[in-house]
């Protein structure tokens, strides 16, 4: 999918190889979303269970699992984070050990 | 490596820090093995549920690590699939399940249902085989919860007994907790460590705070029970009361698990240790230890079992029985090594070695 047909139709978020059997496959997901936590209600309402391997039951982002927002790490709390059409969203693990 | 496993063969499912493997016999002489399952992840726990003797269930990282808690539940032989939700807390605790470390099938006239064990400690059940999941909050927000410490491995809830005879009957155990009993079905629970020592705290007998390692049903079918602690192994009598400490006759007051026979009476099976500092066996001799007195006396079996020279231990889920005549032991090393036992403890043979790291053992047979 092209930046400009992203922009036309939401924000795009590509989803890890582990969190695939929650969406039946799909490596991406097109969706509206205000910001990052709505981003994650929007996935769940579709794809009921996937936002609890991104955060617990506490709210808290899982450790070890980052999530980019156009390529830049995002640190602050996801309500903090607002979202427009044409952005593209990574859920990724981390490279932990050594 | 796959293969089919016959109905009526015995089966060992042994999790371990790289996924699961079921190990399976039709005659307890030549073992085939089928996996490995959920590869890459820890599994805390797997087991074939008895009930059906078909269903597997495990506890395992949600498709290995940092996805969360998972449950994996399949038919033995094939892959496991993560069931449709993990454990989770009642939103507006402020806790969150990091792991669950020990899956138990339910009652026998209860088929669908499931009792997992998790980190931080607490206990859900689930009445659909793992998809969904009741936070039993009589347990899991004790007014003693606040004052809750973790042992080494963490606070963790890892034994689950149900009674066999009563369903209602519950029991659990927690590090550094202790023991939990329940005679409704989770709606209540008391305390149930009278007896059992606390060497690390000031009170040594405490009301709770034990730090309990496993638990197992004393095959007797009156609520007796046998503990392995961090401090000491005990028996405890028919309904309730207070635990008799046994360890008098073993090498040390240290090990993590306990398996008891199926069938017959006041006879158990431990797997002491150095100590809490020196987590191997007495002497680099393996070896295990059997009673059939509830503990009065003690004799150890070791033909078989690696040493002298061999410096390694079995975790608290480590051990397990088949249901066998005569009764077939299991033991998995935290160095990979499987061993077998076809004659109550007497003699064993190694099953399967090179393994990653063994976590669980648990014994069951194919239907």
């Amino acid at each position: 999918m092209s930046a400009a047909e992203i922009a036309r139709t939401g924000v795009l978020v590509r989803i890890p190889s582990a969190l695939r059997s929650y969406t039946r496959g799909q490596d991406e997901v097109v969706l509206d979303a205000p910001n990052l936590a709505g981003m994650l209600e929007s996935l769940e309402s579709s794809f009921p269970g996937i936002r609890h391997r991104v955060v617990d039951e506490a709210g808290r982002r899982r450790p070890f699992v980052n999530v980019f927002l156009n390529e830049e790490l995002v640190m602050t709390a996801f309500p903090d984070v607002a979202l427009k059409p044409g952005d593209i969203v990574h859920i990724l693990p981390s490279v932990a050990g050594g | 490596m796959a293969s089919a496993i016959k109905k009526g063969s015995v089966v060992v499912a042994v999790g371990t820090k790289k996924g699961g493997f079921l190990f399976h016999s039709p005659d307890r002489k030549k073992w085939s093995v089928a996996g490995p399952f959920m590869t890459g992840a820890s599994v805390y726990h797997m087991v074939l549920d008895p009930r059906d003797g078909r269903t597997v269930y495990a506890a395992a990282p949600h498709f290995a690590e940092p996805w969360g808690p998972g449950v994996y539940r399949g038919r033995a032989g094939e892959q496991l699939k993560p069931t449709a939700a993990a454990p989770k807390f009642k939103e507006g605790s402020n806790l969150a399940v990091s792991r669950v470390w020990h899956v138990e099938p339910g009652p026998e006239d209860e088929p669908e249902t499931v009792y997992a064990g998790v980190e931080p400690a607490a206990l859900f059940r689930s009445a659909d085989r793992g998809d969904t999941w009741q936070d039993i909050e009589s347990l899991n927000y004790h007014s003693t919860r606040k004052d809750w410490q973790p042992g080494g491995g963490g606070l963790c809830l890892h034994s689950i007994l149900v009674d066999p005879k009563k369903s209602k009957h519950l029991v659990i155990g927690i590090s550094a907790v202790g023991a939990f009993e329940s005679r409704d079905g989770g709606r209540s629970w008391t305390t149930e460590n009278r007896g059992v020592r606390a060497g690390f705290m000031p009170n040594k007998y405490p009301e709770w705070g034990q730090c309990v390692h496993k638990l197992a049903w004393d095959a007797s079918g009156d609520g007796s029970m046998f503990q392995q602690n961090h401090c000491g192994t005990y028996h405890r009598g028919p309904d309730g009361g207070s635990w008799t400490e046994v360890t008098k006759g073993l090498p040390s007051e240290f090990g993590f698990p306990i398996a008891a026979h199926p069938d017959r009476k006041n006879t158990a099976f431990v797997a002491p240790l150095i100590g809490a500092e020196n987590r191997v066996f007495p002497k680099g001799q393996m070896a295990v230890w059997k009673t059939g007195n509830s503990g009065k006396t003690w004799r150890r079996v070791s033909k078989g079992l690696p040493g002298p020279n061999a410096y390694l231990g079995v975790l608290r889920e480590g051990m397990s029985t088949d249901a066998e005549d005569p009764l077939g032991l299991y033991v998995g090393t935290n160095t990979g090594q499987l061993f077998a036992s076809r004659d109550e403890g007497d003699s064993w043979k190694m099953i399967a070695d090179f393994l990653p790291p063994i976590l669980s053992v648990s014994g069951g047979m194919a239907r």
